[in-house]
């Protein structure tokens, strides 16, 4: 082996270092672990504590407790038939108002809009999504049903309800209380949510890619229905699962005005019930295991139904996450 | 004294030395890299480099992008091991000890050894603290004494009279040049050995990076220093010996006069010459 | 020319029908917060501060329901934080890649956007249940399950947003990772992190759903956190749906009250980012 260098160590001043701690890295670690671990504790918690309560129901009515229409605390005999239809029915009417609204905000906000005003209405959308739940529930009550009362649902049943068929939908007497109601509420709700997400989305657009439809001539509407939309498809449906999963779950602005009655009724302009609004309703007075058993119930099939939606929405906006990755 | 690489028959290529005396050099090998390799995950981004970094002299570092020079630097204080699928293999034999063994204490490892990084990068905190950062990580002083250390740090790194009466005022409120010489203080505090500056003034303005060069013109006296630089000239300037690499190769290593004027190998005077860069 | 023309009556409808629709979500922000004001004002006034919520048809106030939302809002937030910043923490800095951090990350984004009433229905049977009674604890813990994800996400998010560079150089002067995190990475994010947590607190601070199985309600002042507590919420709902005037009047002042301070909360923490930002 050759010669190699000698290595001397210049002297130094002698420091006298003691070693920065490493006890401390791993009570640091476990520390952050604990917590983390926490919250999938939490959930698990939640889904244990719904499968126990609800089992007294489960095991009494089995399956048939989804397609039970009646609602009876005397007799003990429940069913989930009218708290599901009502969420899920007025989850589709604010799903059938807030998307076309919120993409009109979208596309508002990021093609048509000057410069200035652009910082103000993303102000305002948040502000929406900022007013609590149950702000939209007292205001719905004494301005939003009383207004629904005296002029849109007169004018519906005027109009839509008389189609023979399809006028079932909008029978009845104008209450105000209703379905219709409850929708329009979650509809103003959901809106800022999807607005936001889509108008996110929108703005990832490359505008190179917009420049060039614009510079063959096309229209802003074709622009964002032929070139921005299908550019990021994933993203608009993630946001509009996202605020599927909202309407599906909002309680008090529901409570407020559906009317909290365990029919199923088709006409949307009466009153009805969803599992959130029957559980607010309900749950502090039901006196007897199986009322409270079927509440519990209720709310776990609430938690599947909205689990199921999330974790789509999820999903599909990791893929957009990778896909852009991988583009970059 | 000129070192050439030697690729003999033996398994490891030999650092062949010549001496005109075999008296201790006043400037003797304070770290020597020995057979050092690197891989990014699959990719073989060091392959067998082997030099001597010379106490009290300024070692650089030199070679187009992606030749692996700032690699090599990162390798000497260990701190590629912050990220995953990174791993280095060889010694790196600092006072005669392999750094690189994996019962090293990492943090005495980086105690001896300071990096300062292209882009400056003070912590967000005020300008004595940023100082003492390292220090209290090492020593329990009293205040008068870290008082001192940062004074005589801060001067060491020409920014004391900048700065002096603001030592209270967070560092990120200082220009580009000043950010980039605080961290140099902050590095020197510690009272390091060997000292790795990764392409320093290559985010500065001119007027910056000549002060940069001045600085290390005067560190030199008190440490070892290894510097990366993409800047030929600055190289020729300010370093003693250079280190000329290509694709994970160490193409050539000799006193910088010689580089410069007569080296040996074609790739080296292609590059320098700009041929290709 | 009849395509071109379809084509820009097309793009007309659109446009107009897209400028509808800002102008309806700008209507019904202004609509709500303006009958806000108007139904509201008319109760501000000191009784409101002085008096607890008095029995159907007398006049009173709301200081119980005040101290119980705020002394609520405060104990969740205590306990919500710290939680949500370690754990934050943790898929920040320790979990990049790893399979565990994934599925704490999706699981924490379905706790942000679940039910909060399935909250309230699970702190109920861990806490309510075993106490036998409602308590104020029980609120606080339902609130500070309904911000560990919001401050989770916030906290990861700006600790990601902390460079690299910052880390390294820190690794360079042979610091542990701990203090890096702890001394560095922290005071980089600190602003980002502090508004997330006021943007969590604007959030927990109108929630009722949580609050309806757990602190219920209090008619009378309390300060008990081991009994009934009486809260914003949850009394605008009962007054809201009762047909006493009164209570209807106290029911809007109520929402006034919390509507002020959600807007407040979070036009503040906007502020304080970007003030922060330009202190830079």
């Amino acid at each position: 082996m050759a010669a190699e260098m000698e290595m001397v160590a210049i002297p130094r001043a002698a420091v006298q270092r003691r070693p920065a701690g490493g006890t401390g890295d791993a009570i640091f670690h476990g520390l952050t672990l604990i917590f983390a671990v926490l919250v999938l504790l939490i959930l698990g918690g939640v889904i244990v504590s719904l499968v126990y309560g609800a089992l007294p129901a489960l095991r009494k009515f089995s399956f048939g407790f989804i397609v039970n229409g009646a609602w009876n605390p005397v007799t003990d005999n429940f069913g989930a038939l009218a708290p599901i239809y009502g969420t899920l029915v007025t989850s589709l009417i604010a799903m059938l108002i807030g998307i076309p609204v919120a993409f009109g905000v979208a596309l508002f906000i990021t093609e048509l809009c000057p410069k200035w005003l652009r910082r103000p209405l993303g102000t305002m959308i948040e502000l929406l999504a900022a007013i609590p739940s149950i702000i939209y529930g007292i205001w719905g009550l004494f301005v939003l049903a009383p207004f629904i009362q005296q002029y849109i649902e007169p004018a519906l049943i005027g109009s839509l309800g008389k189609i023979p068929g399809f006028g079932i939908l909008f029978a009845g007497p104008p209450l105000g209380i209703g379905v219709l109601t409850a929708g329009f509420i979650l509809a103003i709700m959901v809106l800022p949510f999807i607005a936001s997400v889509m108008r996110d989305v929108f703005e990832t657009v490359p505008p190179m890619l917009k420049e060039s439809a614009y510079g063959i001539g096309a229209t802003t509407t074709e622009v964002v229905t032929r070139v921005v939309l299908p550019y990021t498809r994933i993203g608009v449906v993630g946001g509009i699962l996202l605020g599927l999963g909202r309407a599906l779950g909002e309680t008090m602005a529901v409570t407020f005005v559906i009317g909290n009655s365990h029919h199923v009724n088709p006409s949307i302009l009466q009153p009805g019930t969803t599992i959130s609004a029957a559980l607010a309703n309900e749950f502090t007075e039901a006196v007897g295991d199986i009322y409270q058993s079927s509440l519990i119930a209720l709310g776990f099939i609430l938690f599947i139904i909205t689990f199921i939606v999330l974790a789509a929405a999820k999903l599909m906006l990791l893929r957009l996450q990778k896909s852009a990755g991988a583009a970059a | 004294m000129s070192v050439s690489l030697a690729t003999s028959h033996s398994p490891l290529p030999e650092i062949a030395v010549q001496h005109q005396d075999a008296t201790v050099s006043p400037f003797p090998v304070k770290c020597q890299i020995r057979n050092v390799g690197f891989h990014y995950g699959k990719f073989h981004a060091l392959k067998n480099v082997s030099l001597p970094l010379h106490d009290r002299r300024v070692t650089a570092f030199i070679g187009p992008s992606g030749c692996g020079k700032s690699t090599l630097l990162r390798i000497l204080n260990r701190i590629y091991e912050l990220y995953p699928n990174q791993t280095a293999s060889g010694e790196v034999l600092v006072d005669g000890q392999n750094i690189l063994s994996p019962g090293f204490d990492l943090n005495l490892v980086r105690a001896k050894i300071g990096m300062v990084f292209q882009k400056p990068t003070p912590f967000p905190m005020s300008i004595h603290d940023n100082i003492t950062f390292g220090i209290k990580l090492y020593e329990r002083l009293p205040r008068s004494e870290l008082d001192d250390r940062v004074e005589s740090a801060l001067r060491h790194a020409a920014l004391w009279d900048e700065v002096k009466d603001k030592l209270r005022q967070s560092g990120l409120g200082l220009s580009g040049g000043q950010q980039q010489r605080l961290c140099i203080a902050r590095a020197i505090a510690v009272q390091p050995e060997i000292l790795l500056l990764d392409e320093p003034a290559s985010a500065l303005d001119p007027i910056s990076t000549q002060r940069i060069e001045e600085l290390i013109a005067e560190l030199k006296s008190d440490y070892c220093i290894a510097i990366v630089t993409h800047n030929m000239q600055q190289a020729a300037r300010s370093s003693d010996y250079t280190a000329f690499m290509y694709l994970g190769e160490l193409v050539e290593f000799d006193e910088t006069e010689k580089i410069f004027t007569h080296p040996r190998e074609k790739r080296t005077e292609d590059y320098i010459t700009g041929r290709f860069g | 020319m009849q395509l071109y023309t379809r084509r820009r009556i097309g793009n007309y409808v659109v446009v107009g029908l897209s400028l509808a629709a800002t102008a309806f979500g700008l209507l019904f922000l202004v609509f709500v917060l303006g009958t806000l004001l108007k139904n509201g004002i008319g109760a501000l006034g000191p009784t409101l501060f002085t008096q607890a919520t008095p029995p159907p048809g007398s006049q009173g106030g709301l200081i119980n329901a005040i101290f119980g939302s705020v002394a609520m809002t405060l104990i969740a937030t205590l306990i919500g934080t710290p939680t949500g910043i370690l754990a934050g923490t943790f898929l920040a800095e320790y979990a990049h890649g790893s399979r565990l951090g994934e599925i704490v990350r999706f699981i924490n984004d379905i706790l942000l956007s679940a039910p909060s009433i399935i909250i309230g229905l699970f702190v109920y049977s861990v806490l309510v249940v075993p106490m036998g009674h409602f308590s104020a604890w029980a609120g606080s813990v339902a609130l500070a399950i309904i911000m560990i994800p919001v401050v989770v996400r916030t906290t990861e998010d700006m600790l990601n947003l902390v460079p690299n560079s910052l880390r390294e150089a820190a690794t360079a002067l042979g610091a542990p990772k701990w203090k890096i995190v702890v001394t560095v990475t922290y005071r980089a994010a600190v602003q980002g992190m502090l508004t997330g947590v006021l943007l969590a607190v604007a959030r927990i601070s109108g929630e009722t759903a949580p609050l309806l199985f757990t602190a219920l309600n209090n008619q009378f002042w309390s300060a008990d956190f081991n009994r009934p507590m009486a809260n914003l919420p949850v009394v605008i709902f009962q007054f809201a749906m009762s047909p006493y005037a009164d209570w209807q009047t106290l029911a809007w002042a109520g929402a006034l009250l919390i509507t002020v301070a959600i807007l407040f909360l979070n036009v503040g923490a906007r502020f304080f980012a970007s003030w922060s930002g330009l202190q830079k």
